[in-house]
């Protein structure tokens, strides 16, 4: 009776992206599609199994197994038959039945062992029953569960009414399998397949409504409402007089409100598809609808009835292709894998999915799931005549249930304001309630500030701190007295000179007391500071003295001419004076800081006193900041955080500390100085406290507060913040147009936030996320940040135009003004605010505020390009230009360097021969290619620094490839980490590096290389401690051997594992003005304080090879008489002085000839060389690295190497309590025999003997590293590390 | 009751377009799906008791014609 079909046969195209995906998951149980029936009334039980019985044998694809491999068969052995539950004695029955359908729905079903289909009768009462249908999503769709169990109520009625079984039967499944093989040859596929690419080409990535990645959680949100029927007639309405289909209409506003989460100028909804046209699938419950991407663009200012059109005829379009799988597009487009997706949001209309009718009972329809939901679903069931009902399901991985029902609730509203609206613009998007909480709610900031100004608070702070350190520069203290009196002194002669309210003095002076006097004094003087970046080209700093027209400068010196009379250079500054009353008002300007400006010049925002005010305040008292507090100052004056770091300690009593000038490009300094000076607070930009993260000195320091900004903090530097440093981690955000910061963020160890949010506004400020028509947008929708309050600058010195254009009036507080921020954001449920980047061409890299448009205008002025655009490719600038007369790529990179700071000229040119564009004229971004920052080409390394910088260069970055000088670091794919790998390795390399700010400016091989040879002229790394390696461990000094120098340690410094700090220790009399030491004792001494100095606590190492060694062992003895704990002490083929007292002293030709040995070089191959002057000659002309040394040092070297026999002869050792480890060179010394570590027993508590086979002048070089590393390594590994 | 004329009204109304051919698929002169659940579901408001599979079934302007009539009369 029943058939028998024991082959197998493939999965339909529909079913393969299914298959695979609970492949993938297997014990997901997402993938169970159900609904249920309530049933009341008179229910016939018996005609109801009956009619369910017969539909399974029917419905074949109930009965359906598939196998792990992919094939399938029909299961004639397996009858799908009706289980009828009794729930009566529950309490509450109707839970209680929910409660097991919803626990059947969880339950994972194994497609390959397990009935795909389940159907169950739960009875709650006589006249009450609940039908519950649930199959898993291979066997059936939608439309197939409708037409499932429209069949079991015609069936039902059938046998009710006492027929026999008739009417239409369901179809068998081979009509569909037989349609989907057709279909898999066709030409009619290929076509689509065509069609799909063209309708997509172009397309940008599409996102979802919500941040993160769109996989489907093994549930989902659910959130439903009926569609209030005004809103419903309303639609029918529409759709009438748009002479439209009502479902196009609801999937045209639906989207509508999707694109405006989704964000950019178009959205990608999903749409199923049922793609059952045709007789052979037209009856038959399975897996055949597909998902069709529909491109959505913005029609917020069409007509709407012309929207709605637009929209129609685009789905018209892509449902006559719609049997070409979602799937395939995917694979088709290269969509598959990461963050990748072909639609966002899901739209479905069902104007089909409605109640059946059956016999005698009321028939409610619920549905429990539909499968996957990989992001959101909105659903409208109902046949809109009648009823219509929304459902919200959502992805619980990127959607919380607030948000569900929020969007539910809000689409409604949505809709219901589009079916009345002339076009969509004029739809808000929030809803009542939410744009109040927008305005009202999250910005209840009022707080009572007093109307005084920044000199105000800072003479008070004078006045009641007078014996307080207020400052601290290079160890030496200043009191709030001196200070007091110093700016005084300068005030009066500011005011002597004109300054008064509202008049711009420029300073121009490196961080230094003076610069902090200078500021303080020209607010005393009751005038506007304008700070100016010493480093920026004369043609930038003349524009800006040109605008601003300062009164007086303060300046060292003038080496561009443009201050002329205005300079007053510090020198000048008198000693004493007494200024009149500062007479400048809350309203008055205290300072003007430039930023880059779009139109292509620099442009300066004027700050207001009570602006800065409410600012210092409230972060005086939000961060209790005390007479304790260490504030470091380590931001150039030209960028506005160092307003807070200037005047936030100086108004509360605390110390401000000032770092060296080249402190903050040096992690190792700024780490040393943090500890040194006792920080509490201080400020980084995110990617150089990325960089100040990576170097091993930044490890367990305590800092009290640290504060970000400027750029976006990354949850992963957050965690790793915490990871390595005790204290609270702060993340602020704003604009230089509203008094540095306007929002804060509480970054802690227990702060989960991905983003890290920008927070919350400060006192008297509102942070307004609003849409296009300045409208309050709800939360979770990005919208742009408005700032309004009283931190708003005054706007753009002398650019009324500008200041008009960002600056705007607030609809909601009459008379007051928003500023524009161009950041684009989004509002968390909490009220917290998310910063997801610029709406227009600002951008910003590695911190730097820059202007596209300025780059644009630079490039036009130069005449030398009809046309440009710049933009950030990665994180490197790039342009593309239509060259014009005269032009070449170095002649218009020379002048944009006379105009541009550095790091605003763009990491690759791009000419062409015209700017590509889009049908509507508009810049084809896409269609510009892709700039080569492969390497520039062009000049190959050419000095020796050049050549070896390459060398890092490609090492660090891992680039195959030669490099040209011209090759940029960060181009060629460098990061902040890469970077600070980078300084590591020059400083390995010279003994010094040039800092990560100069490297973020100077990126090239050939500049950078200037830079280093530039530094190497006042610092051959011939310091007396130089760095050899880095690393977490406690450190390791190295004693130098006879020449003085360390550098030969380089190979074994680094070869430590783990790795460790080395530092190697070099003669001071390299240097010619240095007196050559007394004894080797005074010298011992000597470099035992510098070893305490640059570690003061925790066990230290010491290690030295040859006459090293002897110095080594010196040192560990002064360092234990002084109190410190020295782990190893490794003597690499040394031997005590008495060995050699008894040898002939060595000839000055024997001593130039060793210099030879140090130098890497074979002494025996060239007997030839026998005086000083050959020996050097010879040594430069070499490629060791001596030969670079300037005449200067390499003379030290000499003079050191012929004064070692002196002092080694003339050593007498003392004792050194702990174990002496001695490496033996074991291949050597057969004919001197008093050579023998034992003589070291005498000056040791123990001494550990170890031979290598190695020859003495081998012991430094790699192989013998190799060997010896490891012994060290373990031998220090048993000590404990630094604590912190 | 529709008459034939009102029928193919209808018909060409969702298909946006006036030339109809009587004995061509549909689906070549743009029905879809949704479209034909749209018209479906006109028809079974003005009491002619049509579905979707029906229309599916019998996708050409005649085809749909003689289920619209048999309909009609039952």
């Amino acid at each position: 009776m029943t058939r028998f079909s024991p082959t197998p046969f493939p999965l339909a195209e529909a079913q393969e992206g299914l298959f695979y995906a609970q492949l993938l998951d297997p014990a997901n149980p997402v993938f169970n599609t159900g609904q249920y029936l309530d049933l009341v009334g008179e229910l016939d039980i018996a005609a109801l199994s009956r009619a369910v019985a017969q539909a399974g044998v029917e419905a074949e694809a109930l009965r359906l197994r598939v196998r792990s491999t992919g094939g399938q068969l029909v299961r004639d052995d397996l009858r799908i038959d009706l289980q009828v539950i009794d729930c009566t004695a529950a309490d509450d029955p109707e839970q209680f039945a929910l409660l097991l359908i919803r626990a059947d729905m969880a339950t994972t079903v194994d497609p390959a062992h397990d009935p795909l289909a389940r159907q169950r009768l739960y009875r709650l009462a006589p006249q009450r029953h609940l039908w519950a249908q649930q199959v898993h999503h291979l066997a059936i769709d939608g439309y197939g569960m409708v037409l499932l169990t429209a069949r079991v109520a015609e069936l039902y009625g059938r046998y009710l009414a006492g027929q026999e079984t008739g009417g239409r039967a369901l179809a068998p499944l081979a009509g569909v399998l037989a349609e989907d093989a057709v279909y898999r040859t066709s030409p009619e596929r290929v076509g689509d397949a065509a069609w799909w690419r063209d309708y997509l080409h172009g397309m940008a990535d599409v996102t979802g409504m919500a941040p993160g990645r769109a996989v489907s959680s093994h549930s989902f949100i659910r959130t439903e409402a009926a569609l209030p029927d005004d809103v419903r007639l309303a639609l029918l309405d529409r759709a009438k007089s748009a002479r439209l289909g009502w479902p196009d209409v609801l999937m045209a506003l639906t989207a509508a409100y999707c694109r405006r989460f989704t964000g950019g100028e178009e959205a990608v909804v999903g749409v199923p598809h049922m793609g059952r046209m045709g007789s052979a699938t037209a009856r038959v419950p399975a897996m055949v609808m597909n998902v069709l991407p529909l491109r959505i663009a913005s029609g917020e200012l069409l007509p709407l009835d012309s929207y709605l059109a637009q929209v129609a005829d685009n789905l018209a379009q892509v449902r006559r292709h719609g049997r070409y799988r979602s799937e395939q597009v995917r694979r088709d487009l290269g969509l598959i894998g990461g963050d990748r997706r072909l639609y966002g949001p899901l739209i479905n209309v069902q104007p089909y999915d409605r109640p059946p009718r059956m016999a005698g009972l009321q028939v409610g329809l619920h549905v429990t799931g539909t499968g996957p939901v990989d992001d959101i679903h909105f659903t409208f069931r109902g046949d809109g005549r009648s009823t219509l009902s929304i459902e919200v399901d959502a992805n619980p991985a990127l959607y919380d249930a607030a948000a569900v029902q929020a969007h539910g609730l809000r689409l409604a509203t949505f809709l219901q304001a589009a079916l009345r609206a002339e076009r969509l613009g004029d739809v808000p998007t929030a809803t009542p309630e939410e744009a109040r909480s927008e305005l009202g709610r999250f910005n209840d900031t009022a707080h009572p500030v007093s109307a005084v100004t920044l000199v105000q608070l800072l003479e008070e702070a004078f006045r009641t701190h007078r014996d307080a350190v207020a400052l601290r520069l290079a160890g030496m203290d200043l009191t709030y007295a001196e200070l007091d009196r110093q700016t005084r002194a300068l005030a009066a002669a500011l005011q002597a000179r004109g300054v008064g309210p509202e008049i711009i003095v420029a300073v121009a002076l490196p961080r230094s007391l003076a610069l902090v006097v200078a500021l303080v004094a020209v607010l005393r003087a009751g005038g506007v500071y304008l700070p100016l970046d010493l480093e920026h080209p004369a043609e930038r700093i003349a524009t800006i003295v040109a605008g601003a027209q300062p009164a007086v400068v303060l300046a060292e010196d003038d080496p561009h001419g443009v201050y002329g009379a205005a300079l007053l250079r510090p020198v000048d500054w008198p000693d004493a004076g007494e200024p009149q009353a500062c007479a400048a008002v809350p309203g008055n300007a205290a300072y003007v800081i430039y930023t880059s400006g779009s139109t292509g010049a620099p442009k300066g925002v004027v700050v207001e006193h009570r602006a800065i005010v409410n600012r210092l305040l409230w972060m005086a008292e939000q961060y209790s900041i005390a007479g304790s507090d260490r504030i470091l100052l380590k931001t150039p004056a030209t960028f506005d955080v160092s307003v807070w770091e200037f005047f936030l300690p100086l108004i509360r009593g605390a110390t401000l500390v000032v770092a060296p000038p080249e402190a903050h490009r040096d992690p190792v300094a700024l780490a040393r100085l943090i500890r040194a000076e006792g920080i509490t607070i201080m400020h980084f930009v995110p990617s150089m406290l990325a960089a100040f993260l990576a170097a091993p000195e930044s490890d367990g320091l305590a800092i009290a507060r640290t504060f970000t900004s400027g750029e976006e903090l990354p949850a992963d530097l957050r965690d790793r913040f915490h990871r390595r440093i005790r204290g609270e981690l702060h993340n602020l955000y704003g604009p230089t147009e509203a008094a540095v910061d306007v929002s804060y963020w509480p970054a802690g160890p227990d702060d989960e936030s991905r983003p890290v949010p920008i927070g919350h506004p400060v006192w008297n400020t509102r942070l307004l996320v609003l849409d296009d028509s300045l409208r309050p947008v709800p939360q979770g929708m990005a919208g742009q940040l408005f700032i309004g309050g009283v931190q708003l600058a005054r706007g753009y010195l002398g650019r009324p135009d500008l200041t008009a254009e960002r600056f705007v009036a607030d609809p909601s507080h009459p008379g007051e003004r928003l500023y524009a921020t161009g950041d684009l954001a989004r509002r968390r449920n909490d009220g917290a605010i998310e910063f997801l980047g610029r709406a227009d061409h600002q951008v910003k890299i590695r911190g730097l505020r820059i202007e596209l448009g300025e780059i644009e205008a630079a490039i036009a002025d130069t005449g030398l390009a009809s046309a440009a655009v710049v933009l950030v490719r990665g994180e490197r600038l790039a342009a593309w230009l239509v060259p014009a007369a005269g032009y070449g790529e170095a002649a218009l990179r020379a002048a944009l360097g006379r105009r541009l700071p550095a790091y605003m000229v763009p990491a690759a040119i791009v000419p062409l021969a015209a700017m590509p564009v889009t049908v509507n004229g508009k810049l084809d971004r896409r269609a510009l290619p892709e700039p080569d920052f492969a390497s520039e080409g062009g000049a190959a390394p050419a000095t020796r620094t050049e050549r070896r910088l390459a060398e890092l260069f490609a090492a660090v970055l891992e680039h195959g490839g030669p490099l040209a000088a011209g090759d940029d670091f960060f181009a060629l794919g460098g990061h902040s980490l890469s970077a600070v790998d980078l300084l590591l390795r020059i400083r390995e390399e010279w003994g010094h590096d040039p800092g990560l700010a100069t490297l973020f400016e100077v990126a090239d091989i050939r500049g950078l290389a200037a830079r280093i040879d530039g530094a190497a002229e006042a610092d051959h790394g011939v310091g007396p401690l130089i760095v050899l390696a880095r690393g977490a461990e406690s450190p390791l000094f190295m004693v130098h051997p006879a020449g003085g120098l360390s550098w030969g340690y380089r190979t074994l410094a680094t070869s430590l594992r783990p790795a460790r700090a080395v530092y190697g220790l070099q003669a001071p009399a390299l240097d010619a003005g240095v007196a050559a030491p007394e004894s080797l004792e005074r010298l011992a001494h000597d470099y035992a304080h510098r070893v305490d100095r640059a570690v003061p606590d925790g066990p230290v190492h010491l290690a030295g090879w040859s006459v090293g060694g002897v110095i080594a062992q010196g040192v560990a003895a002064a360092l234990q008489d002084m109190g410190r704990e020295v782990g190893l002490l490794a003597l690499l083929d040394a031997y005590p002085a008495d060995c050699w007292r008894a040898e002939p002293e060595p000839t000055e030709a024997q001593a130039l000839r060793a210099l030879l040995a140090i130098a890497g070089l074979d002494p025996e191959a060239h007997p030839e060389l026998t005086t000083r002057e050959q020996v050097t000659g010879f040594l430069r002309g070499s490629d060791s690295p001596l030969g670079s040394l300037p005449p200067a040092v390499l003379d030290g070297v000499v003079r050191v190497v012929l004064d070692n026999n002196r002092l080694v002869r003339g050593h007498h050792h003392r004792r050194f309590a702990g174990t002496l480890t001695h490496i033996r060179a074991g291949l050597d010394h057969a004919h001197k025999p008093q050579l023998v570590p034992s003589s070291w027993g005498a000056y040791a508590g123990a001494v550990e003997c170890l031979t290598v086979p190695f020859l003495h002048p081998q012991l430094t070089g790699p192989e013998a590293s190799a060997l010896i590393a490891p012994l060290l390594s373990e031998r220090m590994a048993r000590f404990s590390p630094v604590s912190a | 009751m529709i008459d034939y004329a009102t029928f193919r009204e209808q018909v060409a109304e969702y298909l946006g377009t006036d030339t109809l051919l009587q004995d061509v698929n549909l689906m070549d002169q743009g029905l879809d799906s949704m479209r034909a659940m749209n018209l479906a579901l006109e028809w079974e408001a003005e009491g002619i008791p049509l579905d979707f599979a029906d229309l599916a079934e019998s996708p050409t302007l005649l085809g749909l014609w003689t289920l619209v009539e048999e309909r009609q009369g039952s």
